[in-house]
């Protein structure tokens, strides 16, 4: 039973003192399981139950409710695009084709060759008046472009032949 | 963060109650906020009125929740029971995610400690010493600020036992969201809260009288709470100067789709949409017309272009068969299609049903196959009436919350003024606006 490190367990152990209830604490655990394994495997959700004395299908309950929780691994590199009605009517459908092909991939949340890449479609972000816009690496981007995108995805290789 | 300018009002003009200090470097940081006056309403809250005296002021100023329904909030204040001990709770709504809104995020990224100033006065007015904000999981910006804003409280003493020396603890906590849009619900927000799977309660019994935890909670939006430090401090009375009849105050409506200067621009309640998308938003691209604009987010129904001189005014809103909402003012111009449309904001309400309600749960999906079948050229007159049954069945009160209600908004006021664009496509598996020559 080691799906998460000591430091993650120490984490999440020290969650429920936050709350008035332990149960609150079950998706900000959830949430450090995932930033570390980069996904929620069925162990890792395991653990979190037992950390939090909850039962291990109500944990997978919740898990599964929000769209933010990937039960699946995505890329090393996550495009979270908009294509809801404001950012369509500027061309988002547009921009995630053009990521879908220039990291080789045919669908949303397909995995590039690479491991490096993924793309998914979410719902409006509350950033209209930028659109078309998208959420990549914990910041959102505007007015985007294809050339953009270009630069994001190449600084993105580059820095995975740097080793980083 | 590339092209991160200011894309909405700032600086001062009459009617920016909200805005009038937004664009000064660095706001966020408490100090310059403190300079800019801010804090003062809180000290004064604190220092010389009673809690009863608070409430009074904002009911008083008219304000009405600037989450989506609009109910005034002062009466709001007043459903908190007087006499229960323990604990109780204030409660942020900062999940927003209506399609088309984008004013919370404005605010938090411009004045974060406006937000918890007003949070901190809301908690004092009704005897809670606990502040949850409730903030989207995708609202990074507004995390990192927060929490900054947070910890400079704590090191000014604002946050703990005794701010501005009154024997009055105040706390405040984050709690981010995981996404769903259905936690905008106060209800369903709470569940979440709980660590639950977010579906909504029915009522009553209400929040107020059993929240957070089973107790006593105040859940405001983030505009309405971000208004109170201008009312505590100029009176309830100067901020109903503002506005029409039952609309009193000044609003943020963010402005997006077809227009040539999207932004978040704040107005006096009142002003019309015309005013709004023509001159504000600079109107559709050079040679387009507006065909369609939802008045209040996604979940409004549409209005189309022959209507543009309706007001903001919450009332008039709902007398034209639509609603102030969120204030996300979508527009569309003529060369996109409204049946498209419609189908992507299906999409939307049928990915995000939680599924408690059967309507909506399967209505939804319903919905989605039908325009599907519409949009492929294999539409008939049948497929309209399937649609028809279906906005009639997730509306009139068969959900617990208006998630359904909106899913069949869009599908009705779109077949109410668009009947003719519904019927080429499913007649005669034509679009007309696809014919709009398009001047990018």
């Amino acid at each position: 039973m080691t799906a998460l490190s000591e430091h993650a367990v120490e984490e999440i152990k020290a969650l429920p003192a936050r709350f008035p209830e332990v149960r609150s604490a079950v998706i900000p655990a959830l949430d450090i399981a995932q930033e570390e394994l980069g996904f929620l495997t069925p162990d890792a959700m395991t653990e979190v139950a037992q950390l939090l004395k909850l039962d291990p299908g109500y944990v997978e309950g919740v898990a599964t409710f929000y769209s933010l929780f990937h039960l699946e691994p995505t890329g090393r590199h996550h495009f979270y695009v908009c294509t809801n009605l404001s950012c369509t009517l500027r061309g988002a459908v547009e921009i995630c084709d053009h990521i879908k092909r220039r990291i080789g991939v045919q669908q949303f949340n397909e995995v590039s060759a690479d491991g490096l890449f993924s793309v998914e479609e979410v719902e409006c972000l509350g950033a209209c008046e930028y659109a078309p816009m998208m959420r990549y690496e914990h910041n959102f981007h505007y007015d985007l472009t294809p050339e953009k995108v270009d630069a994001l995805i190449e600084a993105a290789q580059r820095g995975a032949r740097n080793g980083r | 963060m590339a092209g991160d300018a200011l894309r909405g009002s700032h600086g001062p003009e009459r009617h920016h109650v909200l805005t009038a200090d937004f664009g000064t470097a660095d706001l966020h940081r408490f100090d310059v906020y403190r300079g800019c006056g801010g804090y003062a309403s809180l000290e004064k809250a604190l220092k010389e009125m009673a809690p009863e005296e608070v409430h009074a002021e904002v009911k008083t100023s008219g304000l009405r929740g600037r989450g989506g329904a609009g109910f005034p909030t002062g009466t709001k204040w007043g459903f908190l029971p007087k006499d229960v001990p323990g604990p109780r709770y204030v409660v942020v709504n900062a999940d927003e995610s209506e399609p088309g809104t984008s004013k919370d995020r404005y605010l938090m990224e411009n004045s974060p400690h406006m937000l918890l100033e007003g949070a901190c006065i809301a908690a004092y007015a009704v005897g809670a010493h606990q502040i949850w904000i409730y903030l989207r999981g995708e609202y990074d910006k507004p995390y990192r600020l927060l929490t900054d804003a947070i910890a400079e409280l704590r090191s000014e003493g604002i946050i703990g036992p005794s701010p501005f020396g009154k024997d009055y603890l105040l706390d405040v906590h984050i709690y981010r969201g995981h996404g769903a849009y259905i936690c905008g619900e106060e209800t369903a927000l709470l569940d979440s809260l709980e660590g639950k799977r977010a579906q909504p309660r029915s009522r009553p019994p209400f929040p107020a009288v059993k929240g957070a935890w089973g107790r006593p909670t105040l859940l405001n939006n983030v505009e309405t709470l971000s208004a109170v430090p201008w009312i505590v401090r100029h009176g309830g009375a100067e901020y109903a100067k503002f506005g029409i009849d039952r609309s009193r105050g000044t609003r943020l409506l963010s402005v997006s789709g077809n227009v040539q200067n999207p932004g978040v621009y704040e107005v006096e309640l009142g002003v019309s949409f015309r005013h709004v998308i023509m001159e504000l938003a600079g109107g559709p691209p050079p040679g387009r017309r507006v065909k369609v604009f939802w008045p209040g987010g996604s979940s409004a129904q549409v209005l189309p272009e022959s209507m543009l001189d309706t007001t903001t005014d919450l009332d008039e809103l709902a007398r034209v068969g639509s609603m102030a909402g969120s204030g996300g003012v979508i527009v569309m111009d003529d060369a996109h299609c409204v049946v498209k449309a419609a189908h992507r904001l299906l999409r939307f309400y049928a990915h995000e049903s939680c599924g408690k309600c059967t309507p909506c749960r399967t209505g939804g999906n319903w919905a989605v196959r039908t325009y599907e079948r519409i949009l492929a050229g294999e539409g008939s007159a049948v497929d309209l009436q399937i649609l028809d049954r279906i906005q009639d069945s997730l509306q009139n009160g068969r959900c617990l919350c208006a998630l359904g209600d909106s899913a069949g908004f869009v599908i009705m006021s779109t077949m109410k003024y668009f009947r003719d664009e519904y019927e080429e496509h499913a007649l005669r598996n034509e679009c007309s606006a696809e014919k709009v020559a398009v001047h990018a």
